[in-house]
């Protein structure tokens, strides 16, 4: 399942889950702000709190809207 | 594989306050509208943690009034597409072509409302420290300093808007400006009020320095002419804004300043073009004179595909005759 953490009134964030949504990528939200367990889980991934951070194997990520590096992460055809 | 070519009546281009509010007035007059948009949909606001001088509306945050103008443009009929970034415009031509990654669009009328982006810092070191410490979101990056020293660079209302959201996340935060604040005085007496918060007027930072990450700002005391070291997490860069023109700066007529050169009827030099909000040339830019050069565009864009109705009329009955 790929995960997105992200913030509530992040705009990056919302483009990116509107995106995934255009691509019919199914997701999980987790917002960083609400959910402790979600927040640590942010930091270890990427060594920082800055979001959107997206992944699909809790390894590799995307920070920030970078669409042709989430078409690269989850193999969204162009 | 071949671009597909489509029709529309009118594309827009720029979704922000002005770009969404076209779309609506164009939907409901009838014609079919695109609203392509390469940045974020609500552009300068979609920043915004809060508006308060919005007519009607006492308190909102920027993402949710712009995401409601979408809703109302879109039911409407306009359509706005966030994910197709424009590669070519020709903007001189009947029908306008408008080329994106995905498509290409031949429209009868273009309105531009491009609106501004956000000056970058111009220490030769900013680059190598963006994402590190120097920061255009503060709502998106904010987060990573809870409990930190963080700086605001600026002193305008988006300045002084962003210093505020950051001073309740911050341990400690400095507003630096080289000049004097230019935000509302409310602004700046809610600001004031934290605790957390020193302000630093006539001052700009020379340099940044660390390793990996920023951990420092040199500043200059423009008065004093000294210069001192801040120990800093991080700096959001908020110094004002220029206009989004580069994608058409050789076709439409532009001011010195970069604005597009159009009049009250937001009319450019080139027929069917027109310009909406803060990238045409203007003396107040605020959300509300987006919506009004918003509405005047799309109704002047009405009265343009009309004309042009009118004008393929006159030939056909000339051709019968």
């Amino acid at each position: 399942m790929v995960k997105v953490y992200s913030m509530t009134s992040c705009p990056w964030c919302v483009k990116a889950k509107k995106y995934l949504e255009s691509k019919g990528v199914e997701y999980q939200d987790l917002n960083i702000e609400e959910d402790e367990a979600a927040r640590v889980a942010c930091q270890q991934l990427s060594g920082d709190l800055m979001v959107p951070v997206i992944t699909a194997n809790d390894k590799d990520y995307v920070l920030g809207f970078d669409k042709a590096k989430i078409d690269a992460l989850l193999g969204i055809a162009g | 594989m071949a671009k597909k070519r489509q029709k529309r009546d009118v594309v827009i281009i720029g979704a922000g306050m002005a770009g969404l509010t076209a779309a609506l007035y164009a939907g409901r007059s009838g014609l079919s509208v695109l609203v392509l948009e390469s940045e974020l949909v609500g552009g300068q606001i979609a920043n915004a943690a809060d508006i308060e001088n919005y007519p009607g509306i006492p308190g909102i945050g920027g993402g949710e009034l712009i995401s409601a103008v979408q809703t109302q443009a879109e039911k409407f009929g306009a359509v706005v597409d966030e994910f197709d970034p424009i590669v070519r415009v020709e903007l001189s031509s009947q029908p306008k072509i408008v080329e994106t990654e995905g498509a290409v669009y031949e429209a009868a009328a273009v309105i531009l409302a491009t609106g501004m982006k956000r000056r970058k810092l111009s220490l030769k070191e900013a680059d190598r420290y963006e994402g590190r410490g120097v920061h255009y979101c503060e709502l998106c990056d904010g987060q990573a300093y809870a409990g930190k020293t963080v700086a605001v660079i600026g002193g305008g209302n988006a300045a002084v808007d962003a210093a505020e959201y950051l001073s309740k996340l911050a341990s400690k935060l400095y507003l630096i400006q080289r000049s004097e604040l230019r935000a509302d005085k409310a602004s700046v007496e809610r600001l004031r009020s934290h605790k957390n918060v020193e302000i630093l007027l006539q001052t700009e930072p020379r340099a940044l320095s660390g390793d990996t990450k920023l951990t420092a700002a040199t500043l200059f005391d423009r008065k004093a002419e000294t210069a001192k070291e801040l120990p800093i997490d991080a700096v959001f860069v908020n110094i004002g804004v220029e206009p989004n023109t580069a994608m058409f700066a050789d076709q439409v007529k532009l001011d010195k300043a970069g604005n597009i050169v159009a009049g009250e009827d937001c009319r450019t030099n080139l027929d069917g073009v027109f310009a909406a909000g803060d990238v045409r040339t203007k003396e107040i830019r605020q959300l509300t004179t987006a919506a009004a050069d918003g509405t005047v565009a799309a109704l002047e864009a009405v009265r343009y595909l009309r004309s042009l109705e009118n004008d393929k009329k006159k030939s056909s009955k000339k051709i019968k005759k």
